[in-house]
């Protein structure tokens, strides 16, 4: 382990009291690389907090800083009150669902969710009834004595959350944890795991590349771009107001133009197009990046208006089931996404159809366009 | 098939009818019941899991290194176990007959520094035997353990560690069970390559310890008793066959997973 960096000591004392998992200033580089440049986050306890990424955003390390499989150059972790900045993973109490379960395979289900017991010296009858319980509470009663290759993928997971759980862990990080399963189940054991996670009152923390994923399960999300922290929030918070054009492009499908505002509320686009800003438009001249969620935007009919309405003809046709993607192309030069529900009568545009669009200014969204 | 056939099972066979020669038992009578025959073959087996130990003891670190240590030193670290493996055995149980003699370089290294006064007797005795035995099948022992080293996944090691494991549990309860498949099956090698070994054991032995191969030898060289030598041989193939099956039921709850 490395030694603490000199001037450490006197790094302001973190006072702990906000979170469960607090982090202050965690700065971590690798040679020339800054995986992580300054990292402020509080986890409140009984939350579920996502940290939301792309790979190479610096999560993973994040990750690894908090497990103790990193060591941080600059800042502290705190569990509580207590740092844990180089304790060594072993003495975290930390409990950790790894991204292919990292099951034990020469030990059986019940073994693996031992393991920590047996680690803690928890006598072995106590250890039994916990292990008892545990199975039964992810809905693994009797298998206890299969070999993790015996078990389906989400019996797998479900054991592997049992043992990061069974020894009443401070925290419980997960790594990934449904990236390996079909789609239909990932689903299922994402709302098992939430439940679980809020029925026991458990402190967590997530880690995902998927948005979606991070809607679902998350009370808050952390995005992370470039080995920053760039928004922190509640899923509706980053869905419905993202702070940068990195933020709207990555949660949910967005359209988004780069736009320099013009007088008299409106904004003019790259082609010439002019958009009618919301009411809280920014000063003339500024820099603006504006986001249109695919839902917005309205069909317009004969006669009918929108603040922003454009013409144009379809190019492509998704059907997503209840609802249908279409690409178009409006006259102006430019293309959008929308969404709209599927209409059986003839009422959805078809290929090529040529369709009216339009949304009110308080239908886009301001974003820092760098 | 008709490789196997031809040159194993037919020679093998022929063997079989060459230790009953003439319909009598008499030949396996004396191999069995012959106290100084029995012994032979005890000793033999004593000795081979002498060598499996030591080379375990050996080999299970460097296979560690191999499978652990950053590049470019697992690379070199095989040329290392491999290069007396290309080399021919006769010229490196010579070499040892050099190291190790009493007028051989240890020794007079030992006398000339003071540390010793009178030569320790590393030749021609069980010692001799175990070094040379040792040397010689390493990388038996080695390159098992090491195949099976690399494929354990290291998330399995940062998993215990992150549950609470202790460096010396996470080894106890984790990667040595992991690697046992390895370990089977680099002793089950040394001790059956150890059982029929000839050369070492003869040129370093020194006549003083015999093995059930050296034995055969004798019979069929010497008394040119070629049906004794056949039962002996055949006795040796058995007990082959009998310790790979021990080994693979003693370990069998272990290894089920695998």
């Amino acid at each position: 382990m490395n030694a603490p960096p000199p001037g450490n000591s006197i790094h302001t004392t973190p006072t702990g009291g906000e979170g469960d998992l607090t982090l202050v200033g965690i700065v971590r580089r690798f040679g020339l690389v800054t995986a992580l440049a300054g990292i402020d986050l509080a986890v409140r306890k009984g939350e579920m907090l996502t940290i939301l990424g792309p790979s190479g955003s610096g999560k993973t390390t994040l990750l690894k800083v908090v497990a103790g499989f990193e060591t941080p150059d600059e800042g502290d972790v705190l569990l509580g009150t207590r740092a844990i900045t180089f304790a060594t993973p072993a003495k975290r109490d930390i409990g950790m669902v790894f991204q292919n379960y990292a099951l034990f395979p020469h030990m059986t289900v019940a073994q693996n969710i031992a393991f920590p017991l047996e680690m803690r010296k928890v006598a072995k009858a106590e250890a039994a009834k916990r292990v008892d319980d545990v199975l039964n509470l992810v809905d693994l009663g009797g298998l206890g004595d299969r070999l993790p290759r015996q078990l389906s993928g989400g019996q797998q997971q479900r054991a592997a959350l049992a043992r990061a759980i069974v020894f009443g862990p401070r925290l419980l990080l997960l790594d990934e944890p449904f990236g390996a399963l079909d789609r239909k189940l990932r689903e299922q054991m994402q709302l098992e795991v939430r439940r679980l996670q809020q029925h026991l009152g458990l402190t967590a923390l997530f880690v995902t590349h998927d948005q979606e994923e991070a809607l679902i399960l998350s009370d808050r999300i952390a995005v992370m771009d470039r080995g920053r922290i760039v928004q922190l929030g509640t899923p509706q918070e980053i869905y419905r107001h993202p702070v940068n054009r990195f933020v709207a492009g990555f949660i949910g499908e967005s359209n988004l133009f780069q736009a320099r505002v013009a007088s008299g509320g409106y904004a003019v686009l790259d082609g010439g197009a002019r958009f009618r800003l919301p009411a809280s438009a920014p000063p003339e001249g500024t820099e603006v990046g504006l986001l249109l969620r695919p839902e917005r935007p309205r069909r317009l009919a004969n006669g009918a208006a929108a603040e922003n309405s454009f013409a144009g003809s379809v190019v492509e046709v998704v059907y997503l089931g209840e609802t249908v993607k279409y690409r178009i192309r409006l006259d102006p030069g430019f293309e959008i996404i929308v969404r709209w529900p599927f209409q059986s009568s003839g009422g959805s545009p078809g290929k090529n159809e040529r369709v009216t669009v339009g949304w009110n200014g308080d239908d886009l969204h301001l974003v820092q366009w760098s | 098939m008709a490789f196997l056939l031809a040159f194993y099972l037919v020679p093998v066979g022929l063997l079989l009818l060459q230790s009953v020669e003439g319909g009598s038992l008499a030949a396996y009578d004396k191999a069995l019941t012959d106290g100084l025959y029995v012994g032979v073959l005890l000793d033999t087996m004593l000795i081979a899991a002498y060598v499996s130990i030591v080379c375990l003891l050996l080999g299970y670190p460097v296979a560690y290194f191999l499978a652990a240590a950053p590049a470019p030193w697992p690379t070199v670290g095989i040329i290392f176990v491999l290069l007396p493996f290309w080399t021919s055995i006769l010229v490196r149980t010579y070499g040892w007959m050099i190291l190790l003699g009493r007028n051989g370089i240890i020794n007079r290294l030992l006398l000339e520094s003071g540390l010793i006064s009178a030569p320790f007797p590393l030749l021609n005795n069980m010692t001799g035997v175990l070094i040379g035995m040792v040397h010689v099948l390493l990388p038996y022992m080695v390159f098992p353990i090491y195949a099976v080293m690399r494929r354990v996944d290291t998330g399995l090691v940062s998993a215990a560690e992150g549950l609470g494991a202790p460096g010396w549990q996470i080894f106890r309860r984790v990667y040595f069970p992991l690697t046992l498949p390895g370990v089977l099956a680099g002793v089950t090698l040394v001790y059956i390559l150890s059982i029929g070994f000839f050369i070492t054991p003869a040129l370093l032995g020194g006549g003083k310890v015999i093995m059930i191969a050296v034995l055969i030898e004798m019979q069929v060289r010497q008394f040119l008793n070629w049906s004794f030598a056949a039962a002996l041989s055949a006795v040796l193939l058995a007990a082959t066959l009998l310790v790979y099956l021990v080994l693979r039921r003693l370990f069998r709850s272990d290894l089920q997973w695998s």
